[in-house]
């Protein structure tokens, strides 16, 4: 009996312990893979989502920090105001922009790209919307740092390259726009149903606009190298000049985001630290009786519009009454606040500068800093009497040397830009206009820069030591690590 | 160890050449009857011995009529017994009440002789934790257990406690270590917020009930926890609860505290400036309020003195300094009521125990409460001679309401009165919490606070948790010397959060009004199958076991949460605007095969090994299997040389080496899209995660060895337990921080190792022992070091946790858990240089200190006096350093006490100018200074406290009341005690900074103290009744 037991025992036991080793290979197996999300995807929900990132990113920590700041079209409050005084402790800060430009638009648009040029799944249509949108998310990481990684950005993934090499900023640019020449020409005649039909944010999958805005933003960066490299800027002008760019408010860029909170600014403007328009940005509307002053601007407690100035050091600012000044208009600032990638004003305004500079043609330059002018009204809805009241304001008619047109020029500009504040730094950095003084009064902060304007974000500490032997390669080539280094575009 | 064998082997043929007689017998328990294994029966005056077997049962050979045998077991007293003509001996051993607790339980549950154990064990008497009734019963533990480091977050009644044993062995995870209930390991992650904010939602610990804790033991080496697999890398804490075995008949226990909770320590603030800057009102704005943003709403205003001035709500007041401590107006005694009754019975063949335990305690900060129910049953029963099975299912209820908001939270109430500017009665702030329109009435701009009242009012949360566990095991005698031991359980957790903000505040939902639910679900299931053979031959006991185990841990959440109310006071998820929602589910299996071992020879050798394969789902399918193992050899050199007398009773030393794998986190091998949360999209958006997968991870190894010594002197009187240790982890999983230009931020690999290595000593004293009065004392002393030795090449330093700009860092040849921060800028001879105005600047970024303290433990003092009994117990701890952000934010805001230097007059800084050379002169405003130094340079060299203090950590004071008084009555037993917790620092170096202030417990959480809730203390009375 007791053996019989036994063998019984040793059977079960044998059994069991077969039972459970093959069972647990299987359910091991099973539970590998990750029910929260999806192993694979078509590419436009990666497409949708680099390209919402691009409209957010206008709005990121860059833009309200630093450039709109730098920018002088306000003052932020509490911890938000330092970079208005020029300094440059903020690596935090540098981190977050730098990595959520490659996290949200490039990691995503680099998978589309790869998606949408591998055999199986190939749509050149596709591939070509894509890299305009790539262009723009590099032409802006570039911009705001200088040298950065492009062949090798944003390839975590899909080259499990860690550790990418920079690339200089004339190699980025030049690359920017052939990339964008190439989409030009394939956007001209794709068919629209093999874009994104059912899945562009940006423009409903309307392939005109989408060449309008790669040429338009072609425009953009060729006159970016126009201190730089005039040659090519007007080489790469007139290819611009000869497609189709941005003419109307229709072909503008924007997004509402409709998600979450809405317009980042809205919570901006009724959060804390509060932003307070500056006395520069103001004046400049008051003076020249601008209809737009109400929309970018809201009256203070007392009914007036009341700025800030730019750069008080701790002790003025604290006699300052800061927060009793205007706030951001509630147009620019409301939850369904249009956000604006690029706009038919700026591509007036740039050719504008292209027909008084670079074609000597002043009459034409007029019309077109005009239309540009129009354009920025009416996008701001501003009505059509005010309209026809401003245009007969001397501020609407180019006037005096080339040196006071030019200034007349990037005055406008720099106010037709809002709320795209990071722009409107690039635009200052670039012509210079609208003039930013340097800092000497004993009650302005002078920072790291003596007083001058910021020219560039920094390479974060995080950056310099996870990335460190490419990163200091670009410092090598292009200077120093410092807030007033300018990048390679950037000779005013 | 060749050697030794052959000695053993020379030994055991020298006996067997002897044998006349044999005798046997079966060695029992005194009281219990249970029987005895591993007791050692030798022949007086030799060398010769055999131990009983698991049994008890024993049979000597080669001994004759006049052979006198020696029972000795550890915890008993030893009996002599003359042979005679006797060939059966059965024998009943009596405890020892003056042994040290030497059986000991052990891994996998087995009940071990502790001599006989090779690697450091410590086992903690209910006397030690259930008369002082802490709500986690493992801050009992605090002081009493050398190398067990144990930090009660200031979070609020149900916190979490930060728990280390040794040290810190892993960058990545908890470094906790595994909580095994009755054989079932139960999840144990830290939790609770961190300075930004969060709060603290408690762990798993604080759903032990004390009153239904048997013993409590600390397994510290991985060579004691090899058995558990990974989960018992850090170490294991083995709970065993009653089965109310000990009983005859049917007993009821009747258990009652009562606790207050008051306040121990507030950081001192200054009472003689008020709202204002640079010595200045603020402005009065056209609303006729003064103006309330910064600077002007700091405490840098004029002296107050008495003056007319037009306060922060816009009405004429005086300016004079408001009488008391904010925090001690604003707080309020806590109290806590636990009443529990057990039922315990026992027959021949079965016992049982079931108890109901409930608790309600109301804490500190007003509105935030506990309400726990437990009900715990255990039941066993020898169902035949061979078959005996154990049951046990506990549930425990939990609801824990407004658990506070911490760190830089809005809602924190601590920040909040803080920061207030010192002019402010919080009578008015009590009074003034909305205007006509229904906001938020404040003293300041900032968006991201709230009035600490309109918080208490309108900000709430409910965290609600159900558990439940249950275990059974059997185990089937198959034969004499072979048993199989089944093992299953299950822990189940249900949570249900949920948090709403009322319209009307800024800093909550944008004034919109909010509200969130989540529930979640998780399960752990673990199963062990063992078997056991045990053999004698010539002297040796071989026991060898095999088992396998299997694992699976897993569980789901779902969550809504909302915001901009439709109508007030109505917080469901229908009541808002903006809506979203998501759901997630894990789960990770690991199944295991294991065989234990163990070789003892004399009573006085004992050789164990293990050796695991465990096979987990989170590793990518070519790399899941991985095999640890470990040795441990105890050596009782004492009984082997036959030096033991009165004088040195135990000489022991012991080794252990152990290696052991460990797994991650599931879901970390594979790449996957997610898909974006969007109501509002006619297109769908996917996103890449952050962290870059890896399909080629391997498991993380770590390789451990210990080596210790115990030592009993004058019948342990004096008794020494001294342990060394060293553990080096390689291939550490984690995600390692990769450049954001890659696209992502993390990326999950094998890299860096930590050498973590230190000593641990604990010493019992017994000065006095009478028949009325005992004095006994305990010393325990840890020294744990952990250093990185490598990380990812990649990196020069991966940060651990960060505040304003003060970092922990594990970086390559330093310290695990640095401090880095910035010093002031200097020259080369160390002077600080200032600017012409004045200023001092921001310099190097240096090492300020070390979040590990040099060595700490506890120094206990028990004495016994009739009925009466005085437990103390003080903690310690020496070296390691914290940043106080706290202290920081309010020299900024100028409430903070040290924020009166230089008011009038001015601060001038030490150092030279950094232009003339010349020692600096220039006077500058201590708001200026404060506020640059502080905020804009984050010099933060002295903001970095020592974190060494000495604490009155718990006095118990107990009586047992006569039983002749109590037999009329029909009580057995009654004891009432007096305890006091957390009394008194004794030693703290910087006054009014609790150096255990935390919001939560995470390795590094104590190093970064900011805007914490106050420390308490806690005093209470208890009542025991035995019917």
């Amino acid at each position: 009996m007791k053996k019989l037991q036994n063998i019984a025992y040793k059977v079960l036991v044998v059994l069991l312990v077969g039972f459970v080793v093959t069972s647990c290979e299987d359910t091991l197996e099973d539970v590998r893979e990750n029910p929260n999300n999806v192993t694979s995807i078509d590419d436009a929900p990666l497409f949708a989502n680099a390209a919402r990132s691009l409209f957010n990113g206008t709005l990121d920590e860059g833009s309200y920090r630093f450039a709109g700041q730098y920018g002088h079209y306000y003052v932020a409050g509490s911890t938000a105001r330092q970079p208005d005084q020029y300094t440059d402790g903020f690596d935090g800060n540098y981190n977050g922009i730098y990595n959520g430009m490659y996290s949200g638009v490039i990691k995503h648009i680099e998978e589309v790209l790869v998606l949408t040029s591998e055999p199986e799944t190939a749509n050149p249509v596709r591939y070509a919307i894509a890299d305009v949108v790539a262009a723009m998310g590099f032409a802006r990481i570039t911009d705001g740092f200088g040298e950065v990684p492009y062949t090798e950005g944003g390839k975590g993934k899909t080259e499990d390259i860690l550790t990418p090499k920079y690339d200089t900023q004339e190699f980025i640019y030049n690359d920017l726009i052939d990339r964008l020449s190439q989409s030009i020409n394939v956007l001209k005649t794709a068919d629209p149903a093999m874009g994104y039909p059912d899945s562009d944010p940006v423009f409903d999958n309307d392939l005109d606009r989408w060449v309008r805005m790669a040429n338009s933003m072609r425009l953009r960066l060729a006159m970016r190298m126009r201190f730089v490299n005039p040659t090519l800027s007007q080489q790469v002008v007139a290819l611009c000049l000869s497609e189709p760019l941005m003419e109307d408010n229709a072909h503008n860029a924007y997004m509402i985001e409709t998600e979450g909170q809405g317009n980042a600014w809205y919570g901006r403007r009724t959060g804390f630290p509060s932003i307070k328009m500056s006395t520069m940005f103001i004046g400049q509307l008051e003076g020249t009786a601008d209809p737009r002053l109400s929309v970018f601007v809201e009256k203070d407690g007392n009914g007036n519009y009341t700025g800030q100035k730019n750069g008080l050091n701790d002790e003025a600012f604290g006699q300052s009454d800061f927060a009793s000044k205007s706030d951001m208009g509630i147009p620019l600032s409301s939850k369904d606040s249009k956000i604006f990638l690029m706009t038919a004003s700026e591509i007036y305004f740039l050719r504008a500068e292209i027909a008084l500079i670079y074609d000597n043609n002043p009459t034409e330059a007029n019309n077109l800093y005009r239309m540009g002018i129009e354009a920025s009204l009416e996008q701001w809805d501003i009505d059509a009497a005010e309209i026809t009241t401003f245009l007969a304001s001397p501020t609407a008619t180019l006037t005096g040397s080339v040196d006071e047109q030019e200034e007349q020029l990037g005055t406008q500009m720099w106010i037709a830009l809002t709320p795209n504040y990071f722009e409107g730094w690039s635009h200052i950095r670039r012509t210079g206009y609208p003039v930013i003084e340097q800092r000497t009064d004993p009650d302005l902060e002078k920072g790291a820069t003596n007083g001058i304007l910021p020219t560039r974000f920094l390479y974060s500490s995080f950056e310099m030591s996870s990335n460190g032997t490419n990163a200091s390669e670009a410092i090598n080539r292009q200077g120093a690590n410092k807030i007033d280094t300018p990048i390679w575009w950037d000779k005013n | 160890m060749n050697k030794l064998l052959l000695t053993l082997f020379a030994i055991i043929f020298s006996i067997a050449s002897y044998s006349q007689k044999s005798v046997s017998g079966q060695i029992l328990d005194q009281e219990t009857k249970d029987p005895l294994p591993g007791v050692s029966v030798n022949v007086k005056g030799t060398e010769k011995g055999v131990p009983a077997d698991f049994d008890g049962n024993y049979v000597i050979s080669g001994i004759d009529e006049n052979t006198i045998l020696v029972f000795s077991f550890l915890g008993y007293k030893t009996q002599e017994i003359l042979v005679g003509s006797q060939s059966i001996i059965n024998v009943q051993l009596e405890i020892d009440a003056q042994s040290l607790d030497e059986v000991v339980i052990t891994a996998l549950d087995i009940e071990r002789d502790k001599a006989s154990l090779g690697y450091s064990v410590q086992q903690v008497e209910p006397e030690e934790f259930a008369v002082a009734q802490e709500n986690n019963v493992m801050n009992s533990l605090q002081g009493k257990v050398s190398g067990l480091q144990i930090t009660q977050g200031n979070t609020g009644v149900d916190g979490s406690s930060r728990i280390l044993l040794r040290g810190v062995t892993t960058i990545d995870g908890s470094n906790r270590p595994l909580v095994v209930i009755d054989g079932i390991p139960v999840s144990n992650s830290s939790s609770g917020g961190n300075p930004n904010g969060g709060i603290d939602r408690g762990d798993a610990l604080s759903d032990i009930n004390p009153e239904d804790v048997a013993s409590i033991t600390v397994l510290k080496g991985a060579g004691a926890a090899a058995a558990y697999g990974s989960l018992g890398m850090h170490g294991v804490i083995l709970v065993t609860t009653k089965s109310g075995t000990t009983q005859n008949g049917i007993g009821v226990t009747v258990n009652s505290s009562f606790n207050v909770t008051e306040i121990m320590l507030t950081p001192k603030l200054q009472n003689e400036y008020g709202m204002g800057a640079f010595g200045a009102f603020s402005p009065i704005g056209g609303d006729g309020r003064p103006n309330l943003d910064y600077p002007s709403s700091w405490s840098y205003g004029p002296k107050m003195e008495g003056q007319d001035y037009v306060n922060w709500l816009g009405n004429d007041d005086v300016f004079s300094p408001r009488d008391g401590n904010p925090y001690k107006e604003f707080y309020q005694t806590g109290y806590s009521f636990t009443n529990g009754v057990a039922f315990e019975g026992n027959t021949d063949e079965s016992s049982f125990r079931v108890s109901i335990t409930n608790q309600n305690t109301d804490g500190t900060i007003p509105n935030n409460t506990l309400d726990k129910n437990t009900i715990n049953f255990r039941a066993s029963s020898n169902l035949s001679d061979k078959l005996k099975i154990d049951g046990k299912v506990t549930y425990i209820k939990s609801k824990v309401k407004n658990r506070p908001e911490l760190g830089e939270g809005a809602a924190n109430t601590a920040l909040q009165l803080a920061l207030m500017p010192r002019d402010v009665r919080l009578e008015d702030a009590k009074n003034n919490i909305v205007d006509a329109d229904g906001n938020e009435i404040k003293w300041n701009l900032d968006n991201t606070f709230n009035n600490p009242y309109w918080a208490l009012k309108n900000v709430y949360n409910e965290d609600n948790r159900d558990r439940f566990q249950g275990a059974f095991s059997a185990k089937w005698d198959v034969s004499d010397n072979f048993y199989i031991t089944g093992k299953t359980g299950l822990n189940y957790v249900v949570t249900d959060f949920t948090t709403h903000a009322a319209a009307g505040a800024q800093a909550q939902y944008n004034g919109l009004g909010g509200y969130s639910n989540s529930s979640s679900k998780s399960t752990s299931w673990n199963s062990d199958i063992l078997g056991t053979y045990t053999k004698d031959f010539s002297g040796f006991n071989v026991t060898a076991s095999v088992g396998a185990n299997y694992r699976s841990d897993g569980g789901s959440s779902i969550s809504v949460w909302g915001s901009d109310e439709k109508v007030p006071d109505f917080y469901r998820i229908s009541n808002y605007a903006v809506v979203g929602d998501s759901d997630y589910e894990w789960e990770k299996i690991v199944y295991s095969f294991y065989g234990l071992g163990q070789v003892s020879y004399g009573g006085y050798v004992y050789l164990d090994a293990t050796i695991r394969n465990d096979n987990s789902s989170a590793l990518p399918a070519d790399n899941d299997s991985y095999w640890y193992h470990s040795e441990n050899l105890s050596f009782l050199f004492s009984k082997f040389f036959g030096i033991e007398s009165d004088t040195f009773n135990k000489g022991k030393v012991r080794a252990s080496y152990a290696k052991v794998g460990n797994d991650t986190s599931p879901y970390r091998t594979q790449s996957s899209y997610s898909i974006d949360q969007a109501r509002t999209l006619d297109y769908t958006v996917a996103s890449i995660p952050g962290s870059l997968p890896n399909p080629n991870l391997k498991p993380e190894v770590s390789h451990s060895w210990e080596v210790g010594t115990e030592l009993g002197f004058f019948n342990n009187r004096i008794h020494l337990d001294f342990t060394y240790y060293e553990t080096l982890t390689e291939d550490q999983i984690m995600a390692v921080p990769i450049s954001g230009s890659s696209g992502f931020s993390s990326y999950t690999t094998n890299a860096g190792s930590i050498k973590n290595k230190g000593f641990e000593t604990q010493l019992n004293l017994v000065p006095i022992q009478n028949d009325k009065f005992t004095w006994d004392m305990g010393l325990s002393i840890t020294k744990s070091k952990s250093t990185v030795e490598s990380i990812d090449e990649s990196l020069e330093s991966i940060t651990l946790n960060s505040l304003m700009g003060v970092s922990i860092e594990a970086r390559p040849g330093e310290e695990f858990g640095t401090i880095y921060g910035l010093d002031y800028l200097r020259d080369n001879f160390g002077t600080k240089l200032i600017t012409d105005e004045g200023l001092a600047q921001p310099g190097e970024r240096i090492k300020l200190g070390s979040i590990n303290p040099d060595f700490y433990g506890g120094i206990s003092n028990n004495f016994s006096f009739k009925n009466f009994s005085v437990r103390t117990l003080i903690s310690y701890q020496s070296g390691g350093e914290f940043f106080s952000w706290g202290r920081g934010y309010r020299q900024m805001f100028g409430t903070d006490a040290t924020s009166l230097e230089g008011r009038e007059t001015g601060i001038i800084e030490e150092g030279i100018n950094e232009n003339t050379g010349f020692e600096n002169t220039v006077p500058i405003s201590p708001l200026l200074k404060n506020y640059t130094n502080n905020f804009v340079s984050n010099i933060r060299k002295d903001l970095i406290f020592d974190a060494s203090n000495v604490k009155f950590k718990e006095l118990v004071i107990s009586y047992d009341i006569p039983k002749k008084a109590l037999n009329s009555v029909g009580i057995q037993g009654a004891t009432v005690s007096a305890v006091g917790r957390d009394l008194f620092f004794i030693y703290n170096p910087n006054g009014d900074l609790d150096p255990d202030a935390s919001n939560g417990s995470s390795p590094t959480a104590t190093a970064l103290e900011h805007a914490s809730l106050p420390s308490t203390r806690t005093y209470g009375i208890n009542l025991r009744l035995n019917f």
